[in-house]
């Protein structure tokens, strides 16, 4: 379990998260949406520890701010929006790093073959020998989801639930990867982890998020499932824009749904 | 759920697997014995005719020689003279090699030296300081710290520049390379007036040793100054290793290397002070050698690839052996007289350096 309460958050004077609390259950992907510049990353790296927060993290019960890094680290994994390098790194020298700690829950010796599981997972098959910088920003992204992945392989290490947080990581995808991350989300949270991801698709969030947590100007405007927070006056109170949940668009348009794959 | 991998576009390929280590403990191997190739050379060649073949296997085999007068002289310049310039070479090569590497990951930048952000100009203002002043102002420091005062004057001008460097360029742990470079500019310009002024106030005979010092050379190399700096160099180079797993995870920047359990602070803090120990001894004692520290570095990742677990040893055999190289040049071009070796590495390195840029060009992203 991740709990945050009170959850506040300033860069230099300008407040941008305000008194969220916040809640992701082992077995669920919980996901956080809201409009651009709404707080979303911000959150998100308060509950990872990267930024300094007032209120409390805590991350299976246990004080966030007490945490080592190593020890925050068999816990939880986490995917940035996105990775630049500068040295010429190959794809397999990246996964790679996600065996650091050397916490990926499975047996010994299984360790070495991770990196190639984790990519073919991610279907990036046949990339280890490729140099990270001449991929695209998709392939990359994926490569990074590979790399987290190889941390927290085993979504439960000792009786323990593990955590990935995800910002936003099908931004850069074409569908057919949306689906497949989106699937090993899922997937990790089924088997017992807990997923929290910043998603921007309100279709992906409705077919994939068990909870959502909608941010608005750095503070929380609606929490709960998806039947209870995707609805019209939420839509146009927080994205100020207004849409209809669930209205088929007029006459011969064609319209695609992620909801649709077979 | 689409699982069938899609065959990626033809890339170019360094290993088939993307796994270099076997290739990078080859490229180590042969180092090791460039290594001890160019030690050879350098301690049986020389100015003099003195055989250190000779003299070795006398030494050995404990046989008596004909000419005892030749065979002392030999062995007063085999292992007075050229040894403690052979080990002094190799230390100093060594030491600012893997400076460099460690710098460029600590920055995340292959531009990152200690000789071009100011880290060489802040312990040369240091030792240089104590050398104009050390009889005068600063006397009761050289008085209670003896041969150790140079040295140590050297590794606080060098640790200080760094944490003033990083202190500037870093924000919300993000190293900006243009402040970096910048700063390091006006720093070691700030620095070297400081110098200046030193050398200003300086007498004759200091500005003589001045001069050739800061020009960078190999030649004052003694025993009791190896004894000085020798255990300082082997001690920091000794670290570096147990930092390259974590260097490895900084290249993902400062937030992703914590999230996998580096103890970044601890990281920098014993990087930038091993970084500053290892240069500001080589400054005490040799000068400013300039651009090993890049060039080693970038030539290895070539070959090898950036993994620090195999750049750092590589880069500390390289460094070594170039340095011993560009010793040989300085004492062979101008014979009998010798060239400060500081002017060795700038000729051929500066080069180098404009050659990176223009193969690279948007490697500094202003």
């Amino acid at each position: 379990m991740i709990e945050a309460d009170d959850i506040s958050v300033a860069i230099g004077s300008k407040r941008i998260v305000s008194h969220v609390d916040f809640a992701a259950r082992p077995g669920e992907v919980t996901a956080i949406v809201g409009p651009n510049g709404s707080g979303k990353t911000t959150l998100l790296k308060a509950l990872t520890g990267e930024l300094s927060y007032t209120g409390t993290v805590t991350l299976n019960g246990r004080d966030l701010v007490s945490m080592k890094p190593v020890e925050a680290a068999t816990h939880r994994a986490v995917l940035p929006q996105s990775t630049t390098l500068s040295f010429p790194f190959t794809v397999l020298e990246i996964v790679r790093l996600g065996l650091i700690g050397g916490r990926s829950g499975v047996l010994p010796g299984e360790d070495a073959r991770l990196p190639e599981r984790a990519l073919a997972r991610v279907d990036l098959d046949g990339f280890a020998g490729r140099f990270y910088q001449e991929l695209s920003g998709g392939e990359q992204q994926r490569v990074q989801l590979a790399r987290v992945l190889c941390q927290v392989w085993a979504p439960v290490l000792e009786g323990r639930p593990r955590y990935l947080f995800l910002d936003e990581p099908v931004s850069s995808l074409d569908v057919k990867h949306q689906l497949i991350i989106m699937n090993i989300a899922r997937d990790f949270a089924r088997r017992g982890g807990g997923v929290v991801a910043i998603l921007h698709d309100l279709n992906l969030t409705a077919m994939y998020a068990d909870r959502i947590f909608v941010l608005s100007r750095g503070q929380l405007a609606a929490a709960g499932s998806p039947q209870d927070v995707l609805n019209d006056e939420l839509i146009e109170k927080v994205f100020d824009c207004r849409l209809k949940v669930g209205a088929l668009p007029a006459g011969s348009v064609p319209f695609v749904l992620p909801q649709s794959a077979a | 759920m689409a699982e069938q991998s899609i065959a990626g576009p033809a890339g170019r390929v360094m290993a088939a697997d993307g796994d270099r280590s076997a290739r990078a403990g080859i490229v180590i191997l042969l180092l090791s014995v460039a290594l001890a190739l160019s030690i050879f050379l350098s301690l049986t060649s020389g100015a003099s005719d003195a055989s250190a073949v000779r003299v070795i296997r006398d030494w050995l085999t404990g046989a008596v020689p004909a000419d005892t007068a030749l065979a002392a002289r030999d062995r007063l310049i085999v292992y007075d003279i050229r040894m403690p310039r052979v080990l002094l070479g190799v230390l100093i090569g060594a030491a600012l090699a893997v400076s460099g590497a460690v710098m460029q990951g600590l920055f995340r930048n292959p531009l990152a030296d200690p000789g071009l952000i100011g880290v060489s100009a802040g312990s040369s203002l240091g030792a240089v300081a104590v050398i104009v002043l050390g009889t005068t102002w600063l006397a009761p420091v050289t008085l209670a710290l003896g041969t150790l005062a140079l040295p140590l004057a050297a590794f606080f001008g060098g640790l200080a520049v760094t944490f003033l460097l990083y202190a500037i360029a870093t924000r919300q742990g993000q190293t900006s390379v243009a402040t970096m470079l910048l700063a390091g500019l006006a720093i070691a310009a700030l620095a070297m007036a400081l110098t200046g002024i030193l050398v200003f106030v300086a007498d004759d005979r200091q500005l003589r040793d001045l001069t050739f010092w800061q020009l960078g050379s190999l030649a004052g190399a003694t025993w009791p100054k190896i004894g000085t700096i020798g255990p300082v160099i082997a001690l920091a180079l000794a670290t570096m290793p147990f930092l390259s797993r974590g260097l490895n995870s900084l290249a993902l920047g400062e937030a992703a290397a914590s999230h996998l359990g580096i103890p970044v602070q601890r990281l920098k803090y014993t990087a930038i002070v091993g970084v500053s120990a290892a240069v500001g001894a080589s400054v005490a004692v040799s000068g400013g050698i300039g651009f090993i520290g890049i060039v080693v570095p970038h030539l290895l990742r070539l070959a090898i690839g950036p993994d620090n677990r195999y750049l750092l040893p590589a880069s500390a055999l390289l460094g070594g052996s170039l340095l011993l190289l560009a010793d040989a040049v300085a004492r062979t071009v101008v014979a009998p007289a010798e060239l400060p070796i500081g002017i060795v590495t700038a000729v051929a390195g500066a080069p180098f350096f404009l050659w990176i840029l223009l193969r690279k060009r948007g490697i500094v992203d202003l």
